[in-house]
């Protein structure tokens, strides 16, 4: 394996392009000279490898800064950087000359939008091809995933270390803190991202930007296709089936960063009208405002990888159990001592989708409480959403009025005019939870988008799926959301699964330390991604225990059922136990009885 | 494209064979595919009266072409952009590029030396020509695209015994464009192509650019022949390749190759007039110019004046009347649904559209696109040192067939009202689903499968989903001359315990029926046209009303808690499921909306559990007039089933735990059902056979006869004719199922059994075990009544013989103790009133309050 004799960091295309021409050369000796480079396409020639060892084993990924929209300006050009969003949408493929014949020397385009040397006639080239994916932050990122992802040091930038990012540095750390102090105030909102907004302006216009203004990409604040975001990244990913990538997936992206004014220059040919008709959709993001990544590895990431530590342990039973405890007894707290209300609401935050059946969905456990009023649902609202968005990576609090339902755009839709999709409340990455606050909710008539709108929402509760609109066809995705509702009474407009009277007693202080919510927000990732092992006696005592139960209450239904075992497999999940057992079961059938008792 | 000729300028003179050569061929440097051949790789073209120096670039304007890998070509838009100037308007002139140049020569020279035998007319001694980096002979596939044409025959004419028709396929139609004189274009079929020489298709497939020129020129020089004055130009339309490829599954190695892709359009530009030759006019002198090809994309202009008495310079203007210009159109094709992978986005590719192809489709429109799969580099500016390394991809379309048409008999069904077809755009049916849904319907067990696959988590209830099945598949609606309306919807009703699955069957039809609308009966407003979120003012709920019915039109509406609909809602049904119309009144305005929905309801008994001790109407409390208006009513109880309630468990179980992809075989997965549904109620109209006829009279005699058993006294009502117009829609949804246009007597007897099997469980008289319709239709059944004209015969003997004209009253209680010791029958209270009142109005007694005397 090569060496990593360039500074992968601050020129990795140097490393890409070196590796390149050995492997070429290599192959060109062997194969006496006809068409050395026919067989890199849509292959690594050793490349990737230099950068995952240097990267992982290495340990130089702590070197990379990670792009944001603070930074954005700041990284030098062509050097590597690490990105982390959610593919916003999916632009198809790109042709680019790969591999190109200079003199005598096979060189390649790979990793870069524009080549350092002029292209030859297109005889002597490959045309390579890529895919194109659009990527934005995740919508409703809780701002402590921020700060736990290992933090962007531009100090360690062996080329571009200066005071003023230093003090650049010092301004993103208030943000941090400030983002802390106001998640602990409990803003009802988890759109709040201001403060990195301000830190991005602040960094494009500041009049002491270490690169010249033309370098600098401006912000895409006028982006209409992401409302609220302000921050996207272009990134290209190579030799990989676009298969392996879904609409709305969360990944990390390691790659280089490039940005070329010429590039960004508008382009002024307007004698050749087949270069305008023929417009793609990069045109619509103009290098100048969203910034080109080409990706030279990426992965997915999970709830685990917002965790800031990762305790070594093995999540055994026994710890498990005692941080489900403190949990609890947080979550009682937190609801105003309903006992009753936190189990529902442990189980509801620890569901997920797990299969689905035709039109049956397993696994999903959407929670309405209900008994709230205005006052109440802004004081225990507040504190839900709080709570909420400490513990969960992507969270959003959507009021529910007749106003925002008639004039929301919860459905994502394909505009065919740029080319691009529109993005909606509810194109959500897998595993978001949703709170909707329906005591807003008053009489009132609702427009043609509001009917849309609520049939969005009762499909996506109903079947976790949301239609898209690609204008001449309607394309339904899966989605996994946790849905809460609070409302007065049973919504039947965004018909939950369980129904639990909120009960609140009293409004005690809540306050949690960093290390409970650390300790809490590992043990829902990592419950929620333990797996269910069966165990055919447990199911078979079950199968007998429903039948009775059935003779006893006949109004019990197929759905009441299936959701008596889906909490009963969360609660045994929440002990940390990989199987169902008869207890937990009994457990959940005392809940329930508990809960029908408050029904009544 | 740039083709080898041997020889070079001293090719035959009447080699049209050469003429795929348009632009001479780049002097490329020979990379180490290039064959062996590329020393000779001369400059083969002649030019007669050239005034326009033909462009020698390889690539026009930006259009610079990189070979795919493997293979190094001479890029370019050549051929086709060459191919466009043919179809122009205008007769070829000298001026024209090399190609035509060729056809007219030709021609005039007569036909002595036009290829006249399969060998091609290239003549034996010449040099071979290969398409350059090829291994591809230009004679070879000259010839071969000359026998083609000449002698491929349609396998389906061979039958025929005509001797006239001994000419090929396309000699024919290359007649009959002679002939109309209309036709630019020969569209021929890429199957054809294949049956007739495979290996011909192949190079067609993998160089389209230099074998379609070769083709082009083939059929002018045979039009030349066959009618030396045709003057247009011809072109060849290739379709129908072997096979199509994914829209997603483009890549590198397909550049500049034939491909055929299927998408649907979702955009298209205004149609742009391009310049092909422009004319100038000296300003000076009023000297018009040679037309000047435009090149690259660029037209030069001349810097001075030709004429030799002007030669002033930078004197010329363009004269815009007198350029020639060609139709071009760029369109967007997108994929289709049904080719994207599950958390993808459809992928898009553009269609560069040329003369008689503009137009052709529109946005919205599926279509099989036949092309060239295009390339070409982006250009930076003008004065870039670096070349951006991205390529932009376009396909060159060369026939585009619209495939679907389904949407216009979709059209035709909503005006005529001929048809209940509805299911609007998404349903595409292409040739081989349709062959699988009809090999589908040819099942013998289709109607058991199709039941099985109704909602197939529920079980039992195999008649409820026959019923449910009919439902969907729909009867004929039928309109009289004279303005009789026929509703062809089938109406259904479940009543039945809770728990018994009854919303989820009306979830699972909701989401099979091509317009359902899913609403529960508490919040719908059932004819309003306005959506209202309102809020129960007692426990805070709130609930969306909207204007179901309306909106279901041509659909299934279901409404769940029926009972629980407000009576105003429930009344203006009666006009929907009868009339098929919604009256809804606006400002003294009456409109009549169309609701051709049918109605599938499900209500709860009103004493939350059925009690199987009153009839239908008392258990759930609905006007017997609303009853009546559905075909099927269906009672669905809660039998205590420990059986059931086991496979429940087990199912609900394993739904959870085990793999639930282990389903039940042999049932039709949802979209197969949605097709299977829609087109059966989109194409198939059932016609009721005579034998049938005569069985349904048959069996409705019979029907009406079970009523007048010999030992019942009264005569007991167990059809009317309500029920022959339901009969005659199920056995017509019953046959649409097998998709046969014809009812047949199964059918009908199927149908008997449906209604037989609801009227069972809904219109049986509980206290005589019969089925008796006016239980249904007045609310009471024979029997009852029958009962009630005892009782009050019983009381009028007894006030005959105990009461004294005038005389004291007698209380009811009295009345009740006195009968009940004279009769063994149980009499209540709330009877003998009635029975009094029955007798107050025959004039024998008078009632106060409580007591009673006798007139």
């Amino acid at each position: 394996m090569v060496g990593p004799q360039y500074d992968l960091v601050g020129n990795p295309l140097g490393a890409v392009r070196s590796t390149f021409e050995r492997a070429a050369a290599a192959a060109a000796a062997e194969s006496g000279g006809r068409d050395p480079v026919a067989a890199f396409r849509a292959k690594d020639w050793g490349a990737t490898e230099v950068f995952r060892s240097f990267l992982f084993d290495q340990g130089g990924i702590d070197k990379v800064p990670v792009l944001d929209a603070s930074n954005l300006g700041l990284i030098k050009p062509n050097t590597l950087v690490r990105f982390r969003g959610m593919v916003q949408d999916m632009l198809g493929s790109e042709f680019y000359a790969g591999a190109f014949k200079d003199g005598s020397t096979w060189r390649t385009n790979k990793f870069t939008d524009f080549s350092p040397f002029t292209m030859p006639h297109p005889c002597d080239s490959h045309l390579w091809e890529r895919h194109l994916l659009h990527c934005v932050p995740v919508p409703g990122q809780n701002s402590w995933t921020m700060e736990s992802s290992p933090g962007p040091d531009l100090r360690q930038m062996s080329n571009c270390s200066t005071s003023e990012q230093r003090d650049k540095r010092k301004r993103d750390g208030d943000d941090d803190a400030m983002d802390v102090s106001e998640n602990g105030n409990g803003e009802g909102s988890s759109f709040s991202k201001k403060p990195k907004e301000d830190g991005v302006q602040g960094s494009s216009s500041s009049p002491e930007m270490p690169v010249s203004e033309d370098r600098v990409p401006e912000m895409n604040g006028d982006d209409h296709h992401i409302p609220g975001s302000f921050f996207s990244c272009l990134v290209k990913v190579y030799d990989m089936p676009e298969s392996q990538v879904k609409l709305n997936d969360v990944a990390e992206f390691i790659g280089v960063y490039t940005f070329d004014p010429e590039l960004a220059a508008p382009v002024d040919n307007s004698d050749d009208i087949m270069f305008d008709l023929l417009e793609d959709v990069t045109a619509q993001l103009p290098p100048s405002k969203v910034p080109r990544l080409h990706c030279l590895m990426s992965r997915k990431l999970s709830c685990h990888d917002f965790l800031s530590k990762q305790p070594a342990v093995e999540p055994s039973p026994s710890l498990l159990k005692g941080i489900r405890q403190s949990l609890l007894s947080h979550l009682t707290l937190v609801l105003g001592k309903d006992d009753l209300a936190a189990h529902c609401l442990l189980l509801h935050l620890l569901s997920r989708l797990r299969t689905k059946v035709d039109l049956v969905t397993v696994g999903r456990l959407s929670l309405n409480f209900t008994g709230f009023n205005r006052e109440s649902a802004s004081i225990f609202g507040n504190r839900l959403n709080t709570l909420v968005q400490r513990l969960v990576p992507y969270s959003q609090a959507i009021p529910l009025s007749i106003d925002y339902l008639n004039t929301a755009t919860l459905q994502p839709r394909k505009d065919n005019k740029s080319g691009r999709l529109v993005t909606g409340v509810l194109q959500l990455p897998q595993g978001t939870h949703l709170t909707f606050d329906e005591t807003l909710l008053q009489s009132g008539s609702l427009a043609s988008k509001g009917v849309e709108n609520t049939v969005l929402l009762k499909n996506l509760m109903e079947s976790q799926m949301v239609e898209y609109d690609f204008e001449y066809y309607k394309l339904e995705m899966a989605t996994d959301v946790q849905l809460l509702t609070l409302s007065e009474a049973k919504s039947n407009i965004l018909p939950s699964d369980l129904v639990v009277p909120f009960r609140p007693s009293s409004v005690p202080a809540v306050n949690a330390s960093l290390e409970e919510l650390e300790s809490w927000r590992w043990y829902l990732a990592t419950v929620r991604s333990l797996p269910q092992l069966s165990e055919p006696e447990t199911y078979q005592a079950i199968q007998d225990d429903m039948v009775n139960v059935m003779r006893n209450d006949r109004s019990l239904g197929c759905s009441e059922l299936s959701r008596w075992l889906t909490m009963a497999q969360l609660t045994a999940s929440s002990f940390g136990e990989k199987s169902l057992s008869m207890e937990h079961w009994q457990m959940v059938k005392e809940l329930e009885r508990l809960r029908k008792e408050r029904m009544q | 494209m740039a083709t080898n000729r041997g020889g070079g300028n001293s090719s035959p003179p009447n080699n049209s064979v050469s003429s795929p050569d348009v632009r001479p061929s780049s002097p490329l440097p020979a990379t180490n595919s290039s064959p062996p051949q590329s020393t000779r790789r001369a400059v083969g073209r002649r030019r007669r009266g050239s005034a326009s120096p033909y462009p020698s670039s390889p690539s026009l304007g930006g259009f610079e072409t990189p070979p795919p890998p493997g293979r190094s070509t001479p890029s370019g838009a050549g051929p086709t952009r060459q191919r466009q100037n043919w179809t122009g308007r205008f007769p070829p002139t000298p001026s024209t590029p090399m190609s035509t140049d060729d056809v007219p020569m030709s021609s005039e020279a007569g036909d002595e030396d036009t290829p006249e035998t399969d060998g091609g007319g290239a003549g034996v001694d010449a040099t071979p020509v290969f398409v350059w980096g090829t291994n591809i002979s230009v004679q070879d596939v000259n010839a071969a695209i000359l026998r083609f044409l000449r002698h491929f025959r349609d396998p389906r004419d061979a039958g025929r015994v005509d001797p006239v028709m001994d000419e090929g396929k396309y000699m024919r139609a290359i007649h009959r464009i002679l002939e109309l004189e209309g036709g630019e274009s020969l569209d021929v079929d890429a199957h054809d192509v294949f049956d007739h020489d495979p290996d011909l298709y192949g190079k067609m497939v993998r160089y389209p650019l230099e074998v379609l020129a070769i083709f082009d020129i083939v059929l002018m020089d045979l039009v030349a022949r066959i009618e030396p004055l045709f003057e247009k130009h011809i072109q060849t339309r290739i379709y129908n390749l072997k096979s199509s490829i994914c829209l997603r599954n483009l890549n590198p190695s397909d550049i500049e190759k034939m491909v055929s892709i299927k998408g649907m359009i979702i955009r298209c530009s205004s149609v742009i007039p391009e310049l092909k030759e422009a004319v100038f006019r000296c300003l000076v002198c009023g000297f018009y110019s040679e037309p000047v090809m435009v090149d690259r994309g660029r037209v030069t202009e001349p810097q001075r004046c030709q004429k030799e008495q002007c030669k002033a310079t930078n004197s010329m203007t363009l004269v815009h009347n007198r350029c020639r210009f060609s139709d071009k159109q760029i369109i967007k094709l997108q994929e289709t649904p049904d080719e994207i992978p599950e958390g993808g986005t459809p992928h898009t590719v553009s269609v560069l559209m040329h003369d008689k192809l503009v137009d052709a489709g529109k946005p919205g429109d599926r279509v099989e696109i036949t092309g060239i799969y295009r390339a070409m580099s982006i250009r930076i500016g003008p004065s870039q040192r670096t070349v951006k390394s991205i390529f932009k991809t376009y396909i060159d379309c060369l026939h585009i067939k619209k495939t679907d048409k389904s949407r216009l008999h979709i059209e035709d069904g909503m005006d005529t009202d001929s048809t209940n077809a509805s299911k609007t755009s998404e349903d595409d049916f292409v040739r081989d689903k349709i062959e699988k849904l009809k090999e589908l319907s040819k099942l013998p067990d289709i109607y058991d499968r199709l039941t099985r696959s109704l909602a197939p988590n529920i079980w039992e209830l195999d008649d409820v989903k026959r019923g449910l099945l009919c439902q969907l598949f729909g009867g004929n609606a039928l309109r009289l001359p004279s303005g009789a309306n026929f509703r062809g919807d089938i109406n259904i009703l479940l009543v039945g315990d809770p728990g018994t699955s009854k919303s989820q069957l009306l979830q699972y039809m909701h989401k099979l029926s091509p317009r359902g609308i899913y609403t529960s009966g508490r919040g719908s407003s059932a004819v309003g046209l306005t959506a209202y979120v309102a809020k129960d003012p007692e426990t805070g709920e709130t609930v969306l009303e909207s204007g179901a019915l309306v909106l279901s039109d041509k659909g299934v509406c279901c409404i769940d808690e029926f009972d629980k609909m407000s009576d105003n809602a429930r009344s203006m049904l009666h006009e929907v499921m009868e009339q098929q119309t919604v009256s809804i009144a606006k400002a003294g305005i009456i409109a009549s909306l169309n609701a051709r929905t049918s109605v599938l309801a499900c209500a709860n008994p009103s004493e939350s559990r059925y009690n199987p001790r009153l009839s239908v109407i008392d258990n759930i409390h609905l006007p017997p007039t609303l009853l009546s208006r559905f075909d099927l009513i269906y009672l669905i109880l809660d039998k205590a089933d420990e059986q059931t309630d086991r496979r429940l468990a087990k199912h609900i179980v394993s739904l959870h735990f085990e793999n639930p992809d282990v389903e039940e075989h042999q049932v039709l997965d949802l979209p197969t059902l949605v097709a299977y549904i829609s087109y059966a109620r989109k194409y198939i109209e059932p016609q009721l056979s005579d034998e049938a006829a005569e069985e349904l009279t048959r069996g409705y005699v019979e029907m009406r006869k079970r009523g007048n058993s010999p030992g019942s006294r009264k005569k007991v009502i167990t059809a009317t004719a309500r029920q022959i117009e339901s009969l005659i829609r199920l056995s017509e949804a019953l046959a649409r199922m097998r998709f046969s246009e014809v009812v047949g007597v199964r059918d009908v007897t199927e149908a008997f059994r449906l209604l037989e099997v609801a009227m069972q469980q809904s219109a049986t008289d509980h206290a005589t075990g019969t089925i008796d319709m006016d239980l249904i239709m007045t609310g009471i059944s024979a029997s009852e009544r029958q009962r009630r004209d005892n009782l009050v015969a019983a009381i009028r003997n007894l006030v005959m013989e105990k009461m004294q004209l005038g005389g004291p009253s007698m209380r009811m209680i009295e009345l009740l103790e006195e009968l009940r010791q004279q009769s063994s029958m149980e009499v209540h209270l709330h009877d003998v009133r009635g029975a009094l009142g029955t007798l107050m109005s025959e004039g024998t007694v008078v009632m106060h309050g409580d007591s009673f005397k006798r007139t």
